[in-house]
Order: structure tokens, then C-alpha cells, then sequence
């Protein structure tokens, strides 16, 4: 973060752009009204205040091919780049007949036969036709999905900038890991190491969990950490709009090297090598679901893979979503987090989560934060 | 600095409980729910908004980024003949350990963005509910608007807000004592900012702290990047805007704070799914001029005279009205916002007094008893920037309480 809120850097906006248009081109979209705010990101390069958790869709960008114009929502210029001129912001309102104004406009300019939104309202449902009455109204996430999905060169150094921050910041929340802390203070160490370093916003807000306590609790609690317990670290970060995302678990000293304990870290070390093994360029997604087959490893219910870059990207390789994943190809420029996740009744779970790009060579593990058995043999590069 | 004590409440008519019941606030939404629906003849709702899952199901959890938290969230089916909701969410251990949901109502996952994701969605929906049902929805990823002809009977569906709107405007006093839990953290790691600033410190350095505190103290999540932003002292030094009125709030940076700087604070954390808000007005190493308190007795002039006419049965007009009256019928607040919005389960949700929606809009709307409006008056006095601070109130029948409970050193007595 600098000393004032700039737009992304041209290469990133234009490397974008080059793709947003040719996904728009695919799939026959002349004009798109954008919701999300990563795809508001995505296609203006402009930071917007960060809130938590889920907005209501309303227009935040629209798109316009044929003219490769930019409208957007903002009621200041601050951030904003120079191909986005003053007449083409729009404040903040509260009255939705102002967006069909606005839109009728572009729509008056435009004359499009094709509409596409990221995600859609009842209200919207019904105001769009009225602000595009020549056109059909259809869905544009999939052309944003696939042009956000394999990573321009620029956005693999942003994601590889937020891996940094986060990776930096858990480092500082595990040294505070000692019998009689918190997951609430592990949390609120995580979060200051990571403000302290410039970036103020967390992608997830789950970061400490101690696995012994079992299940997918969440919550940060006043549970305090015992010796001999397993504490894994979820660390996610938004740095300049890209996440970057690292987890780690580490064992509570002493009687941290129990025989239990370091079974379990060699299981969690065959299955993570495996899970690299399958990010393969062109492999099928399904490669990681097998990874946790021949390792002989349940499958967990979260998420085994996601695309990272601006937020939770395609391809999403999950338990519950075997066709999804035989699917999706692991294409060269996918950046995806792997997670490698095993459990033991008895002393609890490692969950590992590691960014992984996927070149035409193989996988290019973008994280390197220690892990707990790996540096104690001095196997830790 | 003066106490952070909570306010004595006995006196004023609003009865609160010292810990929210989270049982009785959960049956106590859910039964203003079912009513609202049979009173719409909507059959079910489908909801996917975190702060709609949230107020339907109880469910509650750190909120993550937008980016993530499209994807990878709860999900809530209400039927109007079942006391006891569906929830389907990625943390089913949270959800099993707190909420009252058997295995029927308890689903796991789902990816309501990925095509397959929604298949077997669908599939659990048309499990749940008849062919023939009228379903209301919040909101629709790509996926379900693709899909739409198998989800939806008929196209638009109905809107879920027709229903959650006005549930969701006036609080019960569980709901109420969950804001002000999430308010008393947000101030206490306020009172820790507060005494580290000084010239120097970065933007980021208050936020480093803030962050900090509020997860010791027990927040959920924080749900705002907090705001410090600095004002200059003309309008002229601010970024251009589309509307000719002052641009704020701004994002905080690396900046270094400087001796005399003006800062306008915006923050605020969630508990038990509700969130906080927090501002007020610092001046950095410095005592405020004569000028930038008098800046605040106008803030607070404008404030009280809000405070005065609020009380249940009143139109949201009146509020305005007594703002504008002290400003010779000028709007002493942003115009691109409001003075005043509700605050719940989002850092700002309805009712909105004073938007762009006009003064017919706000005559429409009258305030009832269990409404909590943040009032966020501005004085801007050009030359020499300006003061805006902002307070939660709730209304009742009897006129209205300040739960805000943070001083406004350094300006005032």
C-alpha cells in the first residue's frame, strides 16, 4: 500500500482489459453491468473501501465493447485512471430509477442486442429491460470467470506481493503460539503484523483454529492453547485487490513431538506432495481429489482447490462437485490454493494450505513459509 | 478521557438485556418472519446475502472478502409452515454446535456459482418446496440466472426484501444488546487508537491497533476497513467529486499523520452477526482552535435537535426537517449519503433518512419504537476543514437513547 489510494498500474489494467474484451467477444456480450466487486476491480483497476461479506447486486462498472468505454460507480476521482473521464462516474444512489437513467444512456449509445450481468436481483430483473428494451438480458459470469481465470503475468506479482504480506504475518502470529494464548489473541496478532506491513484487509477472518477441538469451527474463541495441541493458521490477505493465502499448523510446545503427532505430520507431507504432483499444466482438476485417494486420505468437505486472484476463482475442485472437477483443466496461469488437510482422533488435524501457479513446466509453489517438521530436520529450504 | 462505561439505561425506558439470548432473539425473528410471508403469500425464501442468512438461520461467522465470500457461503431456505430453517453452509460443526437444526435442516455446502453447484441445489429446493410455491429471492449468482427456467416457476421470482426489509427495521432488545455489545468493543479498541496518535503513526499503524483490540476483546470479524481520513482545511484540497460536495470517506493508506491533522473516523466489527459504527472527529498532537469547537457545538446543536423530535410515530421528515431548520434549510450532512441509516446485521441498512430518495420518500417513512438509526450530522466550515462524529440511537416510545458512549475529546468541554 502507498501513501495514497492510485489505480492498479496500467500494465495490470491493460493486460486485463485485453482479456475482458476478448471474453466478451467469446461469448457475444456488448455491453456488461458488473456487480462484483472483483470484477468491478478487474475491468477498472480502481480500489473501492473494503467492506466484509457479501453486497447486494446493483451496477458498480458497466463495460462497453464497441467502444471500449468504462462507466463507473464512484463519486470521486480519487483512484481512478485517466481512460475513465469525469462524465463517466456515477455517484452513489439510493433511487434504482437513477441507475435505468444512466443506463438508458449508455444504452441510447451503445444500441446492444446483448446484456450481460455478473449476478442478478428480483429488482434488477426487472429494471434492466426497461434500461435495455432492444436487448437480451443474459448472464456475463461465466465471461468473467473465464477471463480472470489463467493470470496475466502482472497479476501473478500482485498475488505473489499479497502471499508475502501474508506469509509475513502469520510468522509474527506463530511466534506468540505458546501455552495460555488465545485463538482470539493469535487472531488480533495476525491481523496487527499484517496492518503493521500496509495491508488493512483480510481475505478471510477465520485465521486460528486449534484442530484438537475438532470439526470446522470458524470462530476465534477465548479457547486457550495447551501444550501438545495442534493449531493450524489460515492466512489470507488482500493486498492492492489480489489475495494471497498461506496455512500452516503448527504443534504447541513442549510435547509437541509426540509419536501421534509426527505420524500425522508424515501423512500430511505424502499428501501434500502429492497434491503438487497433480498440478500438472492441462490435468484435470480431478487429479486432486484422486490425490487424496491413493494417499489414502478422507476427502474433506471444504473446498481441495480454488483459483486465486482477485477473491475465490475458477476452478473451485471440491468433494460434493466430482463433474465440476473432471472438467476443469489446470491451465497454464492458473494460480490455485492447494489445501492438504488429514486428521487424527487423537491429537487432531494439519491442515496445510500452499498457492501453487501452474506454468507450462509444472507447479511453481509460490509459498514458502516453514512447516514445523520439515524445519526441525533442517529439510526447510 | 472520560468513562467507557456502559450507559446507565434504567431511566430511559429502554430495557436491554445485559447478554443477548440468542435462542429467544433467533424464535423471535423467525416468528416475524413466517408472519411477513403468509401476509405476502410468499411460500418460501430463498436467501444468499450473508446478512439475510444470518437473520434467518442464526447462523453467524467471521464474514470474509467480498471475493470469497460470493462463493464460498451460507445459505438459507425459509418455508413459511416450518418453524425451523434450512441452512446449507460450509461450516456445519459452527452451525451443528449452536443452532437448534436437526440433520434434515442442517445441509452442508453450497456453490451456488458453479453450474453443477446449482443442480444439486435445485434438487434439494424442489425437495423442499411444491412446484407451485411463490418463492422470493435476494439475489441470483451467474449460474442460477442461467438456470433460472428449473429454480424459478416464474420469472422475475418475487423479492425477498418485500419480507426481510421490514423484519429486519425495528430490532428486539436481544438484537439491540448484540449492537451495543459490538459497539462497546469498537469503543473500547477506539480508546487504544486514540491514545496512540500522534504525528508520525501511519494510517495503517491506527489500524494495526484497532484490529488488534477488537479481536481480543471478542469480536467476530471486522467489517469495515477503518476510515482515517484526514481533512484539509478547503474543499478545493479534496478529490474532485461528481456532485460538488465534499469527498468522503476516503481510502486510509501508509500515510503519515502530521501535527494538526483533522482526522473524520469510520469503524466498525461485528458481534453475534451485528455490526457496529463508530465516528468521530480526532485532531492529531494538537488542542482544536477556538474555530473547530465551535465546529462541534454546531455538530452537537444539530445533533440534539435530531435527538429531540425522534421518537416512535414520527416521520423520518421531521428528523431532517429539524437539521435543516438550525441550517437555514441547508442539509448539514453528505449528500451523497444521509443523516441517518439503520444499523443491524449491515454496517448501514434501512431506514435511510435523508437520500437522494427525497422528502416524500422520508415523509413515508415513520419510525418505530426498536428502530436504530446512526445520526452522522457534517459541519463543514470552509477555511478550516470541519467536524462530523456519529451516534447510535434507538428509538422508542417514548422519544429516543444514545448508545454511543465514546467522549468527543478533544473537542467539547
Amino acid at each position: 500500500m502507498a501513501t495514497e489510494p492510485r489505480p492498479d498500474h496500467l500494465a495490470l489494467r491493460e493486460g486485463r482489459r485485453e482479456r475482458l474484451f476478448a471474453a466478451m467477444e467469446d461469448h457475444d456480450l456488448d455491453v456488461v453491468v458488473l456487480g462484483r466487486v472483483a470484477n468491478i476491480r478487474y475491468a477498472s483497476g480502481v480500489p473501492i473501501l473494503w467492506n466484509a461479506g457479501t453486497r447486494p447486486f446493483g451496477p458498480g462498472c458497466v463495460v462497453v465493447r464497441e467502444t471500449r468505454e468504462l462507466y463507473l460507480l464512484s463519486t470521486w476521482d480519487e483512484g481512478v485512471p485517466e481512460e475513465i473521464p469525469h462524465d463517466h462516474l456515477f455517484g452513489i444512489t439510493w433511487n434504482p430509477m437513477n441507475f435505468v437513467a444512466l443506463l438508458q444512456g449508455i444504452d441510447a449509445e451503445a444500441a446492444p442486442h446483448r446484456v450481460g450481468t455478473d449476478a442478478m436481483s428480483p429488482l434488477f430483473a426487472q429494471l434492466l429491460p426497461m434500461a435495455f428494451p432492444d436487448a437480451t438480458i443474459i448472464d456475463a459470469s461465466r465471461a468473467l470467470g473465464s477471463a480472470r481465470r489463467t493470470k496475466t503475468a502482472e497479476e501473478v506479482e500482485a498475488i505473489r506481493a499479497a502471499i508475502g504480506v501474508a506469509e509475513a504475518a502469520m510468522a509474527v502470529a506463530v511466534t506468540e503460539l505458546r501455552p495460555g494464548v488465545s485463538e482470539r489473541e493469535l487472531t488480533g496478532a495476525f491481523m496487527d503484523a499484517m496492518a503493521s506491513l500496509g495491508i488493512t484487509t483480510p481475505a478471510t477472518q477465520d485465521v486460528v483454529r486449534i484442530t484438537s477441538a475438532g470439526g470446522d469451527r470458524t470462530r476465534a474463541s477465548d479457547r486457550v492453547v495447551e501444550a501438545g495441541d495442534l493449531v493450524s493458521f489460515d492466512a489470507g490477505v488482500v493486498a492492492d485487490g489480489y489475495t494471497g493465502e498461506v496455512g500452516r499448523t503448527w504443534p504447541v510446545e513442549p510435547n509437541g513431538n509426540t509419536p501421534a503427532i509426527e505420524s500425522l505430520y508424515r501423512r500430511a507431507d505424502e499428501l501434500g506432495e502429492r497434491l503438487i504432483a497433480a498440478c500438472q499444466p492441462g490435468a484435470s482438476g480431478a487429479g486432486l481429489l484422486d490425490a487424496y485417494r491413493s494417499a489414502g486420505e478422507p476427502l474433506p468437505g471444504a473446498p481441495v482447490a480454488h483459483g486465486l486472484g482477485l477473491g475465490f476463482d475458477d476452478p473451485v475442485i471440491v468433494r460434493d462437485l466430482l463433474q465440476t472437477a473432471s472438467t476443469e483443466s489446470l491451465d497454464p496461469g492458473v494460480v490455485l490454493v492447494v489445501t492438504a488437510s488429514v486428521s487424527d482422533d487423537t491429537v487432531g488435524s494439519i491442515v496445510t494450505h500452499e498457492a501453487i501457479l501452474i506454468t507450462p513446466d509444472g507447479p511453481d509453489v509460490l509459498t514458502s513459509s516453514p512447516f514445523w517438521n520439515r524445519q526441525r530436520s533442517g529439510a526447510q529450504p | 478521557m472520560s468513562n467507557l462505561l456502559t450507559p446507565a439505561l434504567a431511566s430511559t425506558g429502554l430495557h436491554l438485556p445485559a447478554e443477548p439470548d440468542l435462542p429467544r432473539m433467533r424464535r423471535e425473528r423467525g416468528a416475524r418472519l413466517r408472519s411477513g410471508m403468509a401476509d405476502k403469500g410468499i411460500d418460501a425464501l430463498v436467501l444468499l446475502g450473508n446478512a439475510n442468512v444470518s437473520y434467518t438461520t442464526g447462523a453467524t461467522w467471521p464474514l470474509s472478502d467480498a471475493g470469497r465470500a460470493n462463493v464460498e457461503r451460507p445459505v438459507a431456505i425459509i418455508l413459511v409452515d416450518d418453524e425451523i430453517p434450512h441452512l446449507f453452509t460450509p461450516f456445519v460443526t459452527d452451525a451443528a454446535g449452536e443452532l437448534e437444526l436437526d440433520r434434515d435442516h442442517l445441509h452442508g455446502p453450497t456453490y451456488l456459482d458453479l453450474d453443477e453447484g446449482v443442480d444439486v441445489f435445485s434438487r434439494a429446493l424442489g425437495d423442499l418446496v411444491p412446484p407451485t410455491a411463490t418463492i422470493a429471492v435476494d439475489e441470483l449468482t451467474g449460474a442460477m440466472h442461467r438456470q433460472r427456467d428449473v429454480l424459478f416457476p416464474d420469472w422475475p421470482p418475487r423479492a425477498a426484501s418485500e419480507i426481510m426489509s421490514p423484519a429486519r427495521l425495528v430490532k428486539t432488545p436481544d438484537e439491540i444488546a448484540c449492537l451495543r455489545r459490538a459497539l462497546w468493543i469498537t469503543e473500547q479498541a477506539m480508546a487504544d487508537v486514540h491514545a496512540q496518535l500522534a504525528p508520525g503513526e501511519r494510517q495503517t499503524d491506527l489500524t494495526a491497533t484497532f484490529l488488534h483490540r477488537v479481536f481480543e476483546l471478542g469480536a467476530e470479524a471486522n467489517v469495515l476497513d477503518p476510515i482515517w481520513q484526514v481533512m484539509p482545511n478547503h474543499q478545493a484540497d479534496l478529490p474532485w467529486t461528481v456532485h460538488g460536495d465534499i469527498a468522503c470517506p476516503l481510502l486510509s493508506s501508509e500515510r503519515a499523520l502530521a501535527q494538526g491533522d483533522v482526522l473524520w473516523v469510520d469503524a466498525g466489527i461485528s458481534y453475534g452477526g451485528y455490526h457496529s459504527d463508530f465516528g468521530r472527529t480526532w485532531v492529531v498532537g494538537d488542542e482544536p482552535t477556538a474555530r473547530q469547537h465551535a465546529q462541534h457545538r454546531r455538530w452537537l446543536e444539530i445533533h440534539d435537535a435530531v435527538l429531540s423530535v425522534m421518537r416512535a410515530g414520527v416521520p423520518a421528515s421531521d428528523l431532517t426537517a429539524a437539521a435543516m431548520e438550525l441550517c437555514g434549510g441547508d442539509r448539514p450532512w453528505m449528500s451523497h449519503f444521509y443523516l441517518g441509516h439503520g444499523l443491524g446485521l449491515d454496517s448501514a441498512e434501512a431506514p435511510y433518512v435523508g437520500t437522494d430518495l427525497g422528502d416524500s420518500y422520508d415523509r413515508r417513512q415513520v419510525l418505530a419504537a426498536g428502530t436504530v438509526l446512526m445520526i452522522e450530522p457534517v459541519v463543514w466550515d470552509e477555511g478550516q476543514s470541519g467536524y462530523r462524529s456519529e451516534n447510535m440511537i434507538v428509538v422508542t416510545e417514548e422519544g429516543c437513547v444514545n448508545l454511543s458512549d465514546y467522549p468527543y475529546d478533544p473537542y467539547g468541554d
